[in-house]
């Protein structure tokens, strides 16, 4: 992903929107016994889509922020969402995503895995009274329903950060194919406006 | 070039856990009035009112999407609640000429007649912040130090008691609730009143534990449980006497245990809440601080 200040807008834009719906809309339904969680869900699409250091740095910055607006324990979710993040995007490094069902299952995955720290977590830090086996069933069921959120949210936010992704704006240009001698001067002028970046992206030059 | 860039990566990647960790400990170590602890409030004031207009905005949105999953949960709950029914029936049977035979003794001693809040002002207040974790641990208001809002104000709803305000901003409060694992309420089993402390089974809204009840003592499924409002008079408990907490679900007597094992279901939803009320200036407890 090529992070210019109007892509690194967009994010900011995305991560705010992500926690203000959790907050205000997905914490409050119930959906087999457990409510939805979409932060870890755009932690790892921010990782999937722009790679490592991007998935780490948003999922901190988004765990600072709902623990700001939570008045919860600062660093724990941080702490969380940014590995979960940085895995991501590690995987999208180090593997080509050529199915569309792998970002559902990795976001699916790594929520689980994102609950079951912060729980381990939250252990650690101190519940010294009876664990109720309800916590398992929780995190699972958490991470099926990110599994059924990916389907229409990681779209979304692939479809918000498309100039910035490296991918989408190469198949876009071989999908509108060469322009022809007697083309509107408005699509090359597109094209040119377009080139540096794309130089930078593919470093052909 | 591609070294560089790994090396950067790393750096910048031990950077913030190296922060995420300092934020953690950072948090636990400071005061209440501890400059991160201001920094989060000031967070928490800004995204209040964006966060209050989206819960009202959205609210049909989200009122459609539970009744869909409701409509499921409903149809295993009417078998449930037809056999609850005839329980209670004959409860409210016994509870009415109990409440007869009440009212006379009151009138013989000169009791007055008001709630379990008597000498509070309650404040009604909306939950804009549901539980994010499995823990079940706080819920956010919208009601702050500007409505007389303080810390270790009882919070209450229409069922019983939800927990305690453990944090406030001018606009919103926190609410750690009594199934949160730190949370321990001096509790009392009525009619006869026997005092124990509740505890949760963290992780299990639905589930309290009472401990510390004399294994000799007579406790049966389905008796009320309180707040017992305990003092000592140096020391003493939050939550005034009397709010309902819960209702007896099973008792266990262990052959070596010196106190039984029981198990409360908890009048309030914490999954659930929707209002509550903020129990606001009451009478100075002692050892509660302000």
């Amino acid at each position: 992903m090529i992070v210019t200040w109007r892509i690194g807008l967009r994010i900011a834009l995305i991560m705010i929107v992500a926690v203000v719906l959790q907050v205000s809309f997905f914490s409050y339904l119930t959906l087999f016994g457990t409510t939805p969680n979409i932060i870890p869900l755009v932690a790892v699409s921010l990782g999937l889509l722009g790679g490592a250091m991007t998935g780490a740095v948003c999922g901190f910055i988004l765990g600072f922020v709902l623990d700001s607006v939570l008045l919860a324990t600062l660093g724990v979710s941080s702490l969380m969402l940014l590995a979960v993040g940085y895995l991501a995007g590690r995987y999208r490094e180090g593997t080509e995503i050529a199915n569309t069902l792998i970002p559902p299952i990795m976001i699916g995955v790594l929520t689980m895995a994102a609950q079951a720290g912060f729980a381990a977590i939250q252990l650690m830090l101190g519940i010294d009274v009876q664990v109720s086996l309800l916590v398992l069933r929780e995190i699972f069921v958490q991470g099926l329903l990110a599994f059924v959120l990916a389907i229409p949210f990681y779209p979304l936010i692939r479809r918000v950060l498309r100039p910035a992704i490296v991918d989408d704006v190469v198949a876009g240009r071989r999908m509108r194919g060469p322009i022809s001698a007697g083309a509107p001067r408005q699509r090359r002028r597109l094209s040119r406006r377009r080139a540096p970046r794309m130089r930078r992206a593919t470093g052909v030059s | 070039m591609y070294r560089k860039q790994v090396r950067r990566r790393r750096a910048v990647l031990v950077v913030l856990v190296v922060l995420a960790l300092v934020l953690i400990s950072a948090t636990f170590s400071q005061s209440s009035g501890g400059p991160l602890h201001t920094v989060q409030q000031g967070m928490a004031s800004v995204f209040s009112p964006l966060e209050e207009g989206a819960t009202r905005a959205l609210k049909p949105a989200r009122d459609l999407v539970n009744w869909v999953s409701e409509t499921f949960n409903a149809r295993g709950e009417n078998s449930d609640l037809k056999s609850d029914v005839q329980k209670l029936r004959a409860r409210l049977a016994k509870a009415q000429s109990a409440v007869g035979e009440n009212e006379q003794l009151r009138k013989l001693v000169g009791l007055d007649q008001k709630g379990v809040l008597a000498g509070y002002k309650p404040i009604t207040a909306r939950v804009i912040q549901r539980p994010q974790t499995v823990w079940y641990s706080t819920v956010g208001i919208d009601a702050g130090s500007k409505d007389g809002v303080a810390v270790n104000d009882p919070v209450i709803n229409g069922d019983g008691l939800i927990g305690r305000v453990t944090d406030v901003t001018p606009l919103t409060a926190k609410v750690t609730l009594i199934t949160d694992s730190e949370s321990s309420v001096s509790a009392t089993v009525l009619p006869n009143g026997p005092e124990g402390v509740a505890e949760p089974e963290a992780g299990d809204p639905s589930v309290m534990l009472l401990d510390f009840i004399d294994k000799n003592q007579p406790i049966h499924e389905g008796q009320m449980v309180v707040t017992a409002g305990w003092s000592n008079g140096t020391i003493s408990s939050v939550y005034p006497r009397g709010i309902p907490i819960g209702e007896v679900r099973q008792t266990t007597i262990g052959q070596q245990e010196t106190y039984q094992s029981i198990r409360l279901e908890p009048f309030a939803d914490m999954r659930d809440l929707d209002i509550v009320q903020v129990a606001t200036n009451g009478p100075e407890r002692p050892g509660v601080p302000k």
